[in-house]
């Protein structure tokens, strides 16, 4: 195992041990200790060890509601956590109950229209997507698209990830129209990002979904054209990526 | 380093935690706040790490997880001599407890808690270099020790499937009852105890009274009884902390114990049983401790002696005895038991050189029974005469256990007693 992240999950545990003595005797210490079992809970998870991720989540969690007054953006944070930890898993159908006790207690609390919130939403809506269940991952993305753009306004490369989402599920809906009109406008958004906002790598990744787009409606031309722009920026990343399994692949949602 | 991680749960498992660490404390020349007492000579217990673990100052902190779901006995333990022993960061204690009902520590509070349990299980497992196993202390009459002892073994069997779990298990006795629910709790204990642990052996209050009171002379009460627990935990891991010439550990325990998967639920004798305080007052000579070890009714459980065989049995014996001597007395015992017809091999014998504190020689006995099916056999029948009659079952049902759920259990269990008596 990587030494490091081994030593910082020793450090880690020491500081969750330390923290439960405090709060075993001091209830206003909940609050730290609850913070520092998540620390501990993402290092488990890059360990890849994750039903101890999974625990101690979990107990994040009941903690957390001990508190006299449970904190919602900390409850709403820890129930995407184990979602996202879910996710990972392959535990999808958990993963989607968790985003949804997680956007519960948005609603509950008026967080509805928070960025953390839109996140939730794009990756709950790839969850459904996975499961098959289309409308509602719809849904969630035109949710969490209008909250990006409320945020970010229209040239923003989230709002374009969800562009893309929306592409990636309507092409595996056989809607190719409507696949070709959500990702015209991710490559319209990503092509006038700025430096330094721009990431070739989704642009490149862009152009080879609508070269899929394009060979489903026959339009052979115009997807060769794309594949050469993808190949083009691939080239000029040096043959580096960030994520070799998302170069690799066709069609891939941008989770955010 | 073969350490041993133990888990008391509910306040029948905390108070046994009280005798036993106490017990321990003394055996290893240690105080009350775990530091070596003056004069005592720590090095010559070379396995110290097997219960404990050394932190800077000096101190030794046992390796053990309390838990309940009311404080009420741990804050006991806590405000009382052993305060500065135990470390916080492993004592579980909540409220507002599990009222007798096992779905309420299985489903309802358990599921509160697990996870917290679990990760402080998790953080004892890793100060450990070479883990050996778990020793469970729990009742499995009342709520908290039955219902979120059994999620605690479910749990503990899933994530360290390789590591020995032992419970040490005090079931409801024959006349002696605390609660109406007993036989319900104790009938889905015992399913999980079957399904996730590797031994268990079955102490029951009433078996314990009785030696008690013939030993002592007079009205014995829980402490005592809870001494008689600790004496035998103490001896089952005896091996492996002192040293001796027949080393026993608990995997050798399970090998020779458990004849046929799921056979693994034991009865256990120590001698010689004295009160505490008494022990080293008077030296016996070893042919009496051989003896009084395997005197049935020296033993914790009510088994039925008469319609049964012995399966297995291991002896060990502690202190000044002689090897010659053991084997001797021991042949003559062997031929006096009761085996089965195809278990032709003597009793699975073990030796270390240190005596509990204040023995001069001490036996323990675990045993292997047939009879035990009689345990089994008087809850399956007064869980049916409740259960029939639709009688609490609907407190289970309230916290998630189902009526079917019970069934399973109660079938699981009267097939076990059955599985005993085709054993005979």
């Amino acid at each position: 195992m990587d030494s490091a992240l081994e030593r910082q999950i020793s450090a880690a545990s020491r500081s969750v041990e330390e923290a439960r003595r405090l709060a075993y005797h001091d209830p206003t210490r909940l609050g730290a200790l609850v913070e520092q079992i998540s620390v501990l809970a993402d290092l488990r998870q890059k360990e890849g060890d994750f039903r101890k991720a999974e625990s101690l989540y979990k107990e994040a969690l009941f903690r957390a509601q001990e508190l006299k007054r449970p904190d919602p953006d900390l409850m709403t944070g820890i129930y995407s956590l184990l979602a996202h930890l879910y996710d990972r898993w392959g535990r999808m159908d958990q993963a989607a109950a968790f985003y949804e006790k997680a956007l519960h207690i948005s609603e509950d609390n008026g967080l509805e229209s928070t960025e953390k919130v839109a996140t939730i939403k794009n990756n709950l809506a790839m969850i459904f997507k996975q499961l098959r269940d289309y409308d509602k991952a719809e849904r969630y993305y035109h949710e969490a698209l209008e909250t990006f753009q409320a945020i970010d306004g229209d040239q923003s490369a989230r709002v374009a990830s969800v562009y893309n989402n929306l592409g990636v599920l309507y092409y595996s809906r056989l809607d190719v129209d409507r696949a070709q009109i959500m990702h015209e406008r991710a490559l319209t958004i990503r092509q006038s990002l700025k430096e330094g906002q721009m990431d070739p790598a989704d642009l490149s990744q862009t152009f080879i979904n609508l070269a899929a787009v394009y060979k489903a409606a026959g339009d052979f031309q115009k997807a060769e054209a794309s594949i050469d722009r993808a190949k083009r920026l691939r080239s000029g990343i040096n043959g580096f990526h960030p994520n070799p399994r998302r170069s690799a692949s066709l069609l891939i949602d941008k989770n955010l | 380093m073969r350490e041993i991680l133990s888990i008391h749960v509910g306040q029948c498992g905390n108070q046994i935690a009280d005798r036993f660490w106490r017990l321990i404390l003394r055996e290893h020349g240690l105080t009350e706040a775990g530091t070596p007492k003056e004069g005592a000579n720590i090095s010559a217990n070379t396995n110290m790490e097997v219960f404990f673990h050394k932190v800077r100052d000096g101190k030794y902190i046992p390796r053990a997880v309390l838990v309940d779901l009311e404080p009420g006995v741990i804050a006991r333990i806590e405000g009382g001599d052993m305060a500065q022993l135990f470390d916080e960061s492993s004592i579980v204690r909540k409220i507002p407890g599990a009222a007798n009902n096992w779905a309420r520590g299985y489903n309802v509070e358990g599921e509160r808690v697990i996870d917290q349990i679990m990760n402080v299980i998790d953080a004892a497992v890793e100060k450990t270099k070479s883990l050996q196993g778990f020793l469970i202390t729990h009742s499995i009459g009342g709520g908290s020790g039955s219902g979120l002892g059994s999620l605690i073994l479910e749990r503990l069997r899933q994530a360290y499937p390789k590591k020995r779990i032992f419970t040490f298990s005090v079931a409801p006795s024959p006349l002696i009852s605390d609660s109406a629910v007993e036989p319900y709790n104790a009938v889905l204990t015992l399913q999980r105890i079957l399904d996730n642990a590797d031994a268990a052996v079955l102490l029951d209050n009433e078996a314990l009274f009785r030696i008690a009171k013939a030993k002592l002379n007079r009205s014995p009460n829980y402490m005592d009884l809870n001494h008689i627990i600790a004496l035998i935990m103490s001896s089952v891991t005896a091996s492996l902390r002192f040293p001796g010439k027949l080393n026993t550990d608990l995997g050798e325990f399970v090998t020779n114990l458990v004849p046929f998967p799921g056979n693994h639920f034991l009865t256990a004798s120590f001698a010689p049983m004295r009160a505490a305080g008494q022990e080293g007052q008077v030296r016996i000579n070893f042919p009496d401790v051989a003896r009084e070890t395997f005197s049935q009714d020296n033993f914790t459980a009510a088994i039925d002696w008469a319609n049964g065989v012995y399966l297995s049995a291991c002896a060990l014996f502690r202190g000044d005895v002689k090897a010659k001597e053991v084997e001797e007395n021991m042949a003559a015992i062997r031929k006096s038991l009761n085996f089965a017809s195809y278990v032709p091999t003597g009793v699975k014998l073990g030796l270390a050189e240190t005596a509990p504190e204040g023995f001069a020689s001490s036996g323990l006995a675990l045993v292997n029974h047939t009879g035990i099916a009689a345990v089994f056999e008087r809850l399956v029948s007064q869980f049916d005469i409740m259960f029939d009659n639709h009688a609490y079952t609907h407190w289970y049902e309230n916290a998630g256990v189902s009526r079917d759920m019970m069934a399973t259990a109660r079938d699981t269990i009267a097939n076990l007693a059955k599985s005993y008596r085709d054993a005979n």
